[in-house]
């Protein structure tokens, strides 16, 4: 949909080595595109083995063999005084801080798995704690340590430099992870707002039942206490995943998800309250008898817009039904060229993924702008002053 | 990078013999040296010595020639790459292909479901890159022992940032097909 494919400039991506037009149009292409997505995810699992590579030490072998090859005893190389001098000063700051920082493992309590990096979290209302502690109007908070509020408290944190996130009353958040390429909050209760103007697939949030995978948007997370979650997205797209089940999730549109289950099918939040009732039942239901009736009540209720659902109801359906399904979204944006009935039947990748291109556009009537604000909204807020000064100029 | 106290200075006082000067330089880079050296020669400890004392006798002995004309880290790595390459072309007239020492603590590989941790990874992603392609292997050397940047290891390399691209991109990507089993791990 959006230019030719970028897989071959995803380490790069990933490594701050494109140039910003080039990183906008990645990010802008791999927002709607599959193929490059699976990529992107092979490669960013890539990168972070490579990060896992060990310094090996050299032995001292090495340098007597050096010291061997070089000669004579006067050629060796050797500590002189000056180095000597250097290496006890060193050594005495280093036992000064040693026994410092013994002192106050010793005061707090040794841990090993102390944060290695840290978000800065601000007070919104009342007194939310990190770990065990209330925070000021500013704490900060570490790799592994959980933000709770309680009934009268919320908090904004600062999600490193893509974004921030609010935490609303009665909430338990943790920070999993922060490093350039993932940032990954894990909400165990409660509700959070999130706007990220990153390229997407930085921001993760975890959840009993799915991941969000934030593809530059903004959005609310909520986690009830038997581990359901609704998540309801205001800008942007959204992935919600577990294992091998993706929604896609787009502006004005919901999505559920049941532990167990992991994300139910999304849907627009104008659609017929009958038609969410009867996709709730196909989602998340056991009976088989209800599951034909809810499919019955959805097919005939379905907008323009629901080819949303619809289109994500393909894989999830089988045999006659996903005809049915079919047959229903052609009846309201027919398959491009070279899209097959037969192909979609058979759930060929690359051609949902042209079809879902297509039907896009009415996804998105409600809406002015393009349906991959994602991207475009961030680069736009992050470069739009600079190039409107420069207008106006 | 870590070594951004060499400076001119150093390397013109090694320049002018002061053994000092080379030790603060063999300090400094001998555990990257020995790193990239021993990841290239299959986890052969042996080998790696021998390279990297190889790579030190000649950065002693050639450091009159360098003038400056591109970073000293580029400079040094290229004796570390053609010393690399050079000791495998040796090698590989002796030993048939493929062939090559065990890793220092090899490890099993786990079923999916067992909990790996971070040694672990760190084992397996040795074995990995040893079994990558020499092309592959040492733009991710570079990247992950040094952390240069893609310019960097492209003039060490002798080819256009895009091939570094490229390279790192396919390396990374036989990394993860390698180690798929560690992505519950990663994730």
């Amino acid at each position: 949909m959006f230019s030719r494919h970028v897989t071959k400039d995803i380490s790069a991506y990933c490594q701050g080595e494109l140039p910003a037009e080039a990183s906008r149009q990645f990010a802008e292409h791999i927002i709607s595109c599959a193929k490059c997505r699976r990529e992107f995810e092979e490669i960013k699992l890539g990168i972070r083995l490579a990060e896992q590579l060990p310094l090996v030490g050299a032995p001292d072998s090495v340098r007597t063999g050096i010291e061997a090859s070089l000669g004579s005893a006067t050629e060796r190389i050797h500590v002189n005084r000056w180095w000597q001098a250097r290496v006890a000063a060193v050594a005495a700051v280093l036992l000064v801080v040693g026994g410092l920082g013994v002192w106050w493992f010793w005061g707090r309590g040794f841990r090993a798995d102390l944060p290695r990096a840290s978000w800065e979290v601000q007070r919104l209302n009342g007194a939310p704690r990190i770990g065990e502690k209330r925070i000021g109007a500013q704490g900060q908070l570490g790799v592994g340590e959980w933000l709770e509020t309680d009934g009268n408290s919320r908090a904004q944190i600062a999600v490193s430099s893509i974004g921030r996130v609010n935490i609303d009353e009665n909430t338990r958040v943790r920070l999993v992870e922060t490093e350039p390429t993932e940032h990954r909050l894990e909400l165990a209760r409660g509700k959070l707002s999130a706007t990220i103007w990153a390229p997407p697939r930085l921001f993760f949030v975890d959840t009993p039942s799915a991941v969000a995978a934030d593809l530059g948007c903004a959005y609310t997370l909520e986690v009830k206490d038997d581990g359901a979650g609704v998540l309801r997205v205001t800008a942007g797209w959204v992935a919600l995943e577990l294992k091998d089940r993706e929604s896609m999730v787009p502006a004005e549109a919901a999505c559920e998800t049941r532990p167990g289950v992991g994300p139910g099918t999304p849907y627009f939040e104008d659609a017929a309250p009958s038609f969410r009732s009867a996709l709730e039942i196909m989602d998340f239901g056991s009976d088989g008898a209800a599951k034909a009736g809810a499919l019955d009540v959805m097919l005939s209720q379905a907008r323009s817009r629901d080819t949303l659902t619809l289109w994500h109801l393909l894989a999830r359906v089988e045999g006659n039904d996903r005809a049915r399904v079919y047959d229903k979204i052609a009846t309201f944006v027919p398959p491009p060229d070279g899209v097959t009935r037969e192909g979609v039947l058979n759930l060929d990748q690359g051609m949902l993924d042209r079809w879902k291109d297509s039907l896009e556009a009415s996804w998105f009537v409600n809406n002015t702008i393009v349906p991959k604000p994602i991207a475009e909204t961030y680069w736009r807020l992050k470069n739009g002053v600079t190039r409107r000064v420069k207008t106006l100029q | 990078m870590a070594q951004k106290h060499i400076d001119g200075a150093v390397i013109e006082a090694c320049q002018q013999g002061d053994r000092d000067a080379f030790q603060l330089l063999f300090e400094t880079y001998k555990d990257k040296v020995f790193s990239i050296a021993v990841y290239s020669a299959g986890g052969d400890r042996a080998v790696a010595d021998d390279v990297t004392q190889q790579i030190f006798l000649k950065l002693f002995t050639a450091i009159r020639q360098f003038r400056g004309d591109s970073e000293f880290t580029t400079w040094l790595y290229r004796l570390v790459v053609n010393a690399c390459l050079d000791e495998r072309r040796r090698r590989k007239r002796w030993l048939p292909w493929g062939e090559t020492a065990v890793m220092a603590n090899p490890s099993e590989k786990k079923p999916q479901e067992q909990r790996v941790d971070r040694l672990e990874v760190a084992a397996a992603v040795q074995e990995a890159i040893a079994e990558l392609k020499p092309k592959f292997r040492l733009p991710i050397l570079l990247k992950y022992i040094d952390g240069l940047s893609y310019e960097e290891i492209a003039s060490v390399m002798g080819c256009s940032k895009g091939t570094v691209a490229s390279r790192l991109n396919r390396g990374h990507s036989q990394l993860a097909k390698r180690l798929a089993h560690l992505n519950n791990w990663a994730a």
